[in-house]
């Protein structure tokens, strides 16, 4: 089968339990975007360099509790248009302000499935202005 | 390069006044309001183009600040939105982040983290009107 050279959804998913990493993978297959999965910061990091990520969505624990809110910060800063969402214990004040000022679009509890969670990022993004990511530089569409 | 402008929306005058001496002496050209009703009037008549908008939350009345936010989002080229109070709850910090207000201070301020703050999303800002444009 031919390889598409078009440029795809790419959603990008960190978190350290393998169990919501699928569930995430399959609800975001299931909506049309290539899930990138890592569990840990080095690997996000990685996916952070190769990938036009259009969609984030990031646990505020990877290692320890309160390192995925710098990542979600570099994704931003990267990908200024894309969504970026945190995955938290609680929507208090302190995790609403961390959002707030690393730029950050949605903060999801914990006890949110993913399912409910992947429709509400699409439900925001159908009311958003559409994302165009480029395709990396080596690859040119087919025409 | 110019001096980027601010507006500092506070009713309580020794904070407004204060804020306005800081960012004064950092370069910027601070325009004080002393409340929400002559922030929005200045914003609106659109006499003054902002670079950015530091706005108190509770002044005529509770979360009143929000209606700037809002009034600055509109203008284009659209302000950084700063929104500094000291009675954040989650009700009105969730509607911080659904206005996408760029950063929420907490009273008492910690001043040095808020100039760090300004500079960094002013310098973000104007990279990302760069790429609009090229």
């Amino acid at each position: 089968m031919a390889r598409s050279f078009l440029p795809q959804r790419v959603a990008l998913v960190v978190h350290p339990d393998v169990a919501t990493l699928s569930a995430y993978q399959l609800a975001f297959s299931q909506a049309g975007f290539t899930p990138i999965i890592a569990r840990e910061l080095p690997m996000a990091l990685l996916a952070v360099t190769q990938h036009p990520i259009e969609v984030a969505v990031i646990s505020s624990k990877i290692a320890e509790e309160g390192d995925g809110w710098p990542l979600a910060g570099v994704v931003r800063q990267a990908f200024a248009p894309a969504f970026v969402a945190v995955i938290a214990r609680e929507t208090s004040v302190h995790t609403l302000q961390a959002a707030i000022n690393n730029g950050l679009n949605e903060i999801y509890e914990n006890s949110v499935t993913p399912n409910v969670v992947v429709d509400s990022i699409l439900s925001k993004l159908r009311l958003s202005a559409p994302y165009s990511p480029k395709p990396p530089r080596s690859v040119h569409p087919v025409q | 390069m110019k001096q980027p402008s601010l507006m500092i929306v506070d009713d309580e005058v020794n904070v407004t006044r204060t804020l306005q001496l800081i960012f004064e002496r950092d370069g910027y050209r601070v325009t004080p309001a002393y409340s929400c009703a002559e922030a929005l009037a200045l914003l609106g008549n659109g006499s003054k183009k902002m670079d950015a908008v530091i706005t108190d939350l509770n002044m005529e009345r509770e979360d009143i600040g929000f209606e700037v936010a809002r009034a600055a989002r509109k203008l284009l080229p659209a302000p950084v939105v700063v929104i500094c109070t000291g009675y954040a709850n989650p009700v009105n910090s969730r509607l911080a982040l659904d206005l996408r207000v760029d950063y929420l201070a907490l009273k008492p301020v910690d001043v040095d983290e808020l100039r760090a703050a300004l500079v960094r999303l002013l310098a973000r800002r104007t990279a990302s009107r760069k790429r609009e444009v090229s």
